[in-house]
């Protein structure tokens, strides 16, 4: 397992999913935690049902991007955006993705057919110290929007015990970054995802 | 929210996107004149001028191409503004042409020009290297890697322009544009313009005999800034031993954590240059001599290589270069940390840390369903392209141009066969048509036929070629976020009370056919799109209809009504197979359905099928 104060975080999702408002919340987060902070995005190009990728590196990084087998954290939006993103993660890494899946064209249309879950969970598996998939896109509808399951995945993120701050950091960040009237549902959804994978690590 | 970049003081710390941060740095030196070309990854630049210039103390345009910026630019620093131009690394080759000589006659004002330069082509028909553009024209360079140099930079730039009155480039890469970091800000200085303009037409007007001895004065001008180049911050050695690093722009940030991972920071001897052109010629000969071995990394062409290269030669150095070649450092796309880590352990013979051990093989990776970027669904560039094909099939050739528009591409609609940059629809189009007599349809969106499709359209007329122009107008420039041009009706700001018409434009170019349709109506579109393909000569169809996210963003319009399949018929699965809107979906069993949350309502699919009917929205 590795310790370092330094941490590479790798988002990966789907365009319109708020994968960047996610990163915008994450990396003020430690900045307000008052460490130093470097994030990275592709967007661009009518990423709309596009993939987009982001980078959060916290602890003193320059570089805002991160090569494959440097991510100590890859916190995956879809499951197969988290697939497609495993050799990214640095040896001894940790996955928190969604487990709802969003069909790309080809695969909507019949085309071509989406990996099984169980399949992509076994290679998550094996590349990563520990995997925690959670039902992003529901608990996000629990906590009061569908679009609030960035949050929900935000909350997974601290609660693994890798991040150097945890849900009540998030929270004051939410409160300082986002209009009053999008608060409550987005602080209950950091509070769901944390749960969420703290259910999951009980199952063990 | 109170707006950081405005109101924010000195000492603020606020997390910024890199192209943020350019906008904070030319307040903090007092820019006056604001003029650009929106492009990937440069249009947040703009964007965020736009979004503060109401009561902002600068002037503001969205220019309509690049050279337009440019000049205007241009004639606002010789009437004494301090200027900032933006744009994406092609775009400075539509601006090339004042480029060369606002070096010559110079910038009273102070002019920077931001180019943001595309390696990796995120976003982008190639991923040229503007520094070689800056060395053509004879322009000073910064090449921030950090939000805070961002900044920094960009705020220094301005003013040195003002001072030098030399035009300054500005050359960021995608990753710094939209890289997000803290930036401390500094004090605001107040706009002041340069004082009265001066008439000296033995400086701003070029003829030859004034030319001739400007080239003389901008190459003395550049010794001097020479001379700065070996003082200024921004450029620093560091570290000892016998291996060097030279490295500039992004490719730092890359550096300083390879050297940090491998724990040999300080063992390494580092000329890092954030100021490249003119390079500090002493300082680096200096470097050189220093070292036994260097490594020079640089994303994109080995110019700094080149130009060590040649100061190595001239001090008759015995010093071993490595760059473009050594251990993977290629021309191509962009570098990362494990990309240079690799040559820096390579030279400094030392173990690289440990790849991933991630055992998926890269065949598994591949042949995952891919997540291309689409045409939105409601968009419509798709009803339009649909009906383009029910017409002509594959019996023409189809000229693309920048924009949504180009992801047209993609099968079934299959709507691109050859482009070569921005406002090439039309007379590519027409070259290709005279060459090879095929019937070529043109395809061009609103925002770039201001750009520079009405030039072409002019030549087309005049020298009388043979080509159909569909005019994709969908009210707003879709690709670089929905920026206003002179064809808009309403923007982020409100009603564009001076509309430029498209139909005037081509009328008063001698275009004499020209049939407006709303693309929705496949019927309507069809019929023009028939008459007009039994013609010659230069014609056109509009097709007008808002694009999707401005409909909903800025007009506010939504339908309440959604398609649906009552039951999966072959005429649903041939308008899937031909329409490919992505609001289709096919189940398991076979069975297409319409997402309701994609669907917009445009109801194109009704008009393809006659068994998909429509119904009220279910979910508000």
């Amino acid at each position: 397992m590795i310790r370092t104060t330094r941490i590479r975080v790798f988002l990966t999702g789907v365009g319109g999913q708020g994968t960047l408002t996610a990163t915008k919340v994450l990396a003020q987060a430690a900045l307000d935690e008052g460490l130093d902070v470097t994030a990275g995005e592709v967007h661009g190009m009518a990423q709309r049902g596009g993939v987009v990728e982001s980078t959060v590196l916290i602890g003193g990084y320059q570089s805002p991007r991160i090569a494959h087998g440097e991510a100590h954290l890859l916190l995956g939006f879809e499951p197969l955006e988290t697939l497609r993103a495993l050799p990214y993660l640095a040896p001894g890494g940790i996955v928190v993705s969604s487990s709802e899946a969003i069909m790309p064209m080809s695969v909507a249309r019949g085309k071509e057919s989406m990996p099984p879950f169980e399949d992509i969970e076994a290679l998550a598996r094996a590349c990563a110290e520990a995997v925690h998939f959670v039902p992003a896109i529901s608990l996000g509808v629990q906590a009061g929007a569908s679009q609030a399951a960035n949050m929900i995945l935000l909350g997974a993120l601290c609660a693994v015990g890798r991040m150097p701050f945890g849900l009540s950091r998030l929270a004051e960040t939410i409160k300082t970054t986002m209009a009053p009237r999008l608060h409550d549902v987005n602080i209950k959804a950091i509070q769901l995802g944390a749960q969420a994978v703290c259910v999951d690590n009980s199952d063990k | 929210m109170a707006q950081p970049l405005t109101s924010g003081v000195a000492g603020d710390i606020h997390l910024l996107l890199g192209n943020e941060a350019i906008v904070r740095g030319a307040i903090e030196a007092g820019v006056e004149v604001v003029t650009c070309y929106p492009g990937t990854p440069s249009s947040e630049v703009p964007d965020t001028f736009f979004h503060l210039s109401k009561g902002g103390n600068f002037s503001f345009e969205y220019s309509i191409n690049e050279k337009v910026a440019l000049e205007v630019g241009g004639g606002a620093t010789l009437g004494g503004a301090l200027t900032l131009t933006t744009m994406k690394h092609v775009g400075v080759n539509v601006a090339a042409d004042p480029l060369m000589t606002l070096a010559y006659i110079g910038t009273p004002g102070g002019l920077v020009l931001l180019s943001a330069d595309d390696p990796g082509c995120h976003s982008s028909q190639n991923e040229q290297d503007n520094r070689i553009y800056a060395r053509l024209a004879g322009l000073p360079v910064f090449e921030p890697a950090s939000a805070q140099e961002a900044k920094e930079m960009t705020r220094q730039a301005l003013l040195l322009s003002r001072q030098w009155e030399q035009p300054v480039m500005l050359r960021t890469t995608t990753r710094l544009n939209h890289l997000r970091g803290p930036v401390q800000f500094g004090e605001v200085r107040k706009p002041t313009p340069a004082g009265e303009p001066v008439k000296n037409p033995n400086r701003f007007v070029p003829i030859p005999a004034v030319a001739r001895a400007r080239h003389a004065q901008l190459l003395k001008k550049f010794e001097e800034i020479g001379t700065w180049a070996e003082t200024t911050p921004f450029n620093n050695v560091s570290g000892k031993g016998e291996i060097g690093v030279a490295v500039s722009g992004i490719s730092r940030t890359y550096l300083a954590d390879a050297l940090m991972e491998f724990g040999i920071d300080g063992n390494v001897r580092v000329l890092s240059l954030g100021f490249s052109n003119p390079l500090p010629n002493k300082t680096c000969t200096d470097f050189l001599n220093s070292v036994k071995r260097l490594l020079v990394i640089e994303e994109g062409e080995p110019v700094l290589e080149n130009e060590l290269r040649v100061l190595a030669q001239r001090a008759s150095l015995e010093i071993e270069i490595l760059g473009k070649g050594f251990a993977g450092l290629t021309r191509l796309g962009e570098y990362d940390t494990r990309i240079v880590g690799k040559a820096l352990a390579k030279i400094a013979d030392i173990n690289p840390p440990p790849a991933s051990t991630c055992s998926i093989l890269p065949e598994t990776l591949s042949a995952l369903p891919k997540r291309p970027p689409n045409l939105c669904a409601g968009c419509p560039h798709r009803a339009t392209y649909y009906t383009v094909r029910q017409v002509f099939r594959d019996t023409v050739f189809y000229s693309s141009d920048i924009g949504c528009y180009t992801l047209g591409i993609l099968p079934p609609l299959a709507m691109a066969d050859f482009l070569l940059d921005m406002g090439s629809s039309v007379s590519a189009g027409c070259g290709f048509a005279r060459a090879s007599g095929k019937t070529v349809v043109a395809f061009i969106g609103d925002s770039t036929f201001f750009h520079s499709g009405i030039t072409g359209v002019i030549n087309a007329v005049f020298n009388n070629h043979d080509l159909l122009l569909v005019v994709l107008d969908n009210g707003t420039t879709a690709m670089t976020g929905g920026q206003p041009h002179p064809g808009v009706e309403v923007h982020a700001q409100g009603p564009n009370p001076v509309q430029v018409s498209i139909e005037g434009l081509l009328a008063a170019s001698g275009v004499t056919e020209v049939r407006t349709v709303n693309p929705m109506n496949l019927k309507a579109t069809r019929a023009a799109l028939d008459e007009l393909k039994e013609m010659t000569g230069v014609r056109a169809l509009i097709a007008r209809a808002p694009c999707i996210i401005h409909a909903r963003r800025i007009l506010k319009t939504k339908s309440d009504q959604v398609a649906y399949v009552p039951t999966t018929t072959n005429s649903i699965r041939a308008c899937l197979e031909t329409l490919s809107c992505p609001a289709f979906t096919v189940g398991q069993d076979s069975a297409i359905a319409i997402d309701e949350t994609a669907c917009t309502g445009c109801m194109v699919c009704l008009q393809v099928s006659k068994d998909i009917k429509a119904h009220k929205r279910r979910n508000k």
